[in-house]
């Protein structure tokens, strides 16, 4: 991350004056900058604070008061078989989510870069999934899922990979999650792609001369010049799939609603705190998560980010 | 001849791409314009016979499911326009305040501020989402505009000072420096120079953050208990969970939620390819 810029120089002017203006301009800074601070000290690191405290208190409008609860939280937790298989089912969420979402915004960049006629409306076309609301995204899907009238079902029968239409999305849990990763990978898919693109322009042509030059071939292209430059940006699109698929709610809770089947963290924490109104727990679920993500995206970041150098 | 293989199993796999990112889309309008007989044969029909628009009228309260279906669509149309289009001019106004002082002006605390803006970048939904449900409850905001555009405003804030933070920098500081120079005050330079300078910039953030607000569920569905705030996403996503609704006038409800993104993505495509770089990498 970059440095905050230091800003103008000072110019021919008298250094009273220089004095009286850098004072007014600090006076002006804090004025600019006070809105925002407010905003995020009181909406965002305040509640933040709150959560971690919390997490350690009992609350539960059925059963008040509300006292200091220590671990109680988290072994209520750990030892709740439900919750142990929402962490594994968002660990195939992440490793779903991330995996696809690489590999398939590779894909897509690399054979989007060079221009072609109707590449701008194309691209147009790439990016509307990211633009669209991941319920409605569930909800579209769900119907392509359907196991009585959906459209997969159809298609797969028709192509005799069925003998009778399916229940896809319930039984079977490693199947479900899949499914279900496939509609938010659908929709991250784009910024993965565009990441990718704007990292291959990036790179000088004289690298891809000098290997055709060396008789290199396609692959080897790819693997030795492409791949390696564009890290940056599929580390950055490797962390952004992390923390959405490790945060994934919206599809989830459309095509899977309450069943523990393909539930995710997010949605079990949904559904303690706020049908539950088991507070206390929804806190400690909630803190482990924001401290689980942070970890990892900075991890992640370090591990995969390296400044590229030609 | 090998040459030729290649080029055509590249648009084989561009047509792939298309369908893949097209055709959920292309599905869900398919249906919407299909009797429910229809949309119930098997095998499934790619192209609706006869279409009909009466799953969107039912949606307004007009023709014979409308009773059932209607679910206040109308409200949660007007709902998510001004949720989210308030907190894209709240989040904006504020953001781009902060974003040019952080570029462009010097103060003491400028580093500590300018972290723990950013810092707040990586908080996922879980840090705040009970603690905001809690705090908005004891103010009295739960199943109000303000108490919705304020949250999400606060989200949306660290990104798109991130995004002007960047396009601020970019400017060649030539420009601001020979207004200066013509005895400009700092508020001229900043609304006069600066501002007009960056309008693609700040289109670019404001189609983003109105993107954001239009996507937005699980907030809502917290702070928001009853239709007279509940935005499109929540009453679509009760639509379909109820299973009574047809999946006809579902998908015609989809649409209607898709309508507008997609708008925004073919004409302004452009910008958010900008913002959105401008936001990621660095």
């Amino acid at each position: 991350m970059s440095q905050p810029a230091t800003s103008g120089r000072r110019g021919s002017l008298t250094k009273e004056f220089a004095e009286r203006r850098s004072i007014r301009s600090e006076a002006m800074a804090y004025g600019m900058v006070a809105p925002l601070l407010v905003f995020i000290l009181a909406l965002a690191l305040y509640p933040t604070v709150l959560t971690t405290i919390d997490a350690f208190m009992h609350i539960d409008p059925v059963t008040p008061p509300n006292h200091f609860a220590g671990f109680g939280n988290f072994t209520a937790i750990f030892s709740n078989p439900e919750i142990r298989q929402s962490f594994e089912n968002t660990g195939w969420y992440v490793l779903f989510g991330v995996g696809l979402t690489v590999v398939l915004g590779t894909t897509f960049g690399l054979l989007l870069q060079r221009k072609f006629r109707g590449r701008g409306v194309v691209l147009a076309i790439v990016i509307l999934p990211w633009a669209l609301p991941g319920v409605v995204e569930g909800v579209i899907w769900s119907w392509i899922y359907d196991p009585t009238f959906g459209v997969l079902n159809s298609v797969l029968k028709s192509l005799h990979l069925l003998s009778q239409y399916q229940l896809f999305i319930g039984t079977r849990q490693i199947e479900s999650i899949l499914l279900t990763s496939l509609v938010q990978v659908w929709q991250i898919t784009p910024l993965a792609t565009l990441l990718v693109l704007a990292s291959l322009q990036g790179i000088p042509g004289e690298l891809y001369e000098a290997a055709r030059v060396d008789g290199a071939g396609w692959w080897q292209v790819i693997r030795r010049i492409t791949l390696p430059c564009i890290r940056p940006g599929l580390a950055i699109a490797a962390v952004e799939a992390l923390v959405l698929s490790l945060n994934i709610f919206d599809q989830v809770y459309v095509l899977n609603a309450g069943a523990s089947t393909a539930s995710s963290v997010m949605s079990m924490t949904y559904f303690i705190t706020f049908q539950g109104l088991n507070f206390g727990q929804g806190y400690a679920l909630s803190l482990l998560a924001t401290v689980v993500t942070v970890a990892l995206s900075l991890g992640t970041l370090k591990l995969i980010y390296r400044k590229v150098t030609f | 001849m090998r040459k030729r293989i290649g080029v055509w199993a590249r648009r084989a796999a561009i047509a792939l791409v298309i369908l893949w990112s097209l055709f959920p889309v292309y599905w869900a309008l398919d249906t919407s314009l299909m009797t429910n007989a229809e949309a119930q044969s098997a095998p499934a029909h790619f192209l609706a016979t006869q279409p009909i628009f009466s799953n969107y009228q039912a949606l307004f309260g007009v023709g014979p499911e409308a009773p059932e279906a209607a679910g206040g669509i109308a409200r949660s149309i007007v709902n998510i326009v001004v949720e989210s289009g308030g907190a894209m001019l709240l989040t904006l106004v504020v953001a781009i305040l902060g974003a040019y002082a952080f570029a462009r002006l010097r103060f003491r605390l400028k580093n500590l501020f300018f972290y723990i803006v950013l810092g707040t970048l990586t908080l996922p939904v879980y840090a705040t989402l009970i603690p905001l449900y809690r705090i908005m409850t004891q103010v009295g905001l739960v199943n109000t505009y303000l108490g919705i555009i304020l949250v999400y405003a606060s989200g949306f804030m660290p990104l798109a000072m991130w995004i002007m933070y960047n396009v601020f920098l970019a400017l060649p500081p030539a420009i601001e420096e020979a207004a200066v120079i013509d005895g400009a005050s700092m508020l001229q330079r900043f609304w006069k120079v600066a501002l007009p300078i960056s309008t693609p910039g700040i289109a670019a953030t404001a189609i983003i953050t109105f993107l954001l607000g239009w996507g937005q569920f699980i907030f809502p569905l917290v702070l928001s208990s009853t239709g007279s705030t509940q935005p499109l996403t929540v009453v679509l996503a009760a639509l379909e969970g109820r299973h009574v609704v047809p999946y006809t006038i579902v998908n015609a409800a989809a649409i209607i939620a898709i309508a507008i993104p997609a708008v925004l993505v073919f004409l302004l495509n452009r910008w958010i390819v900008e913002g959105i770089i401008a936001g990621s990498v660095k």
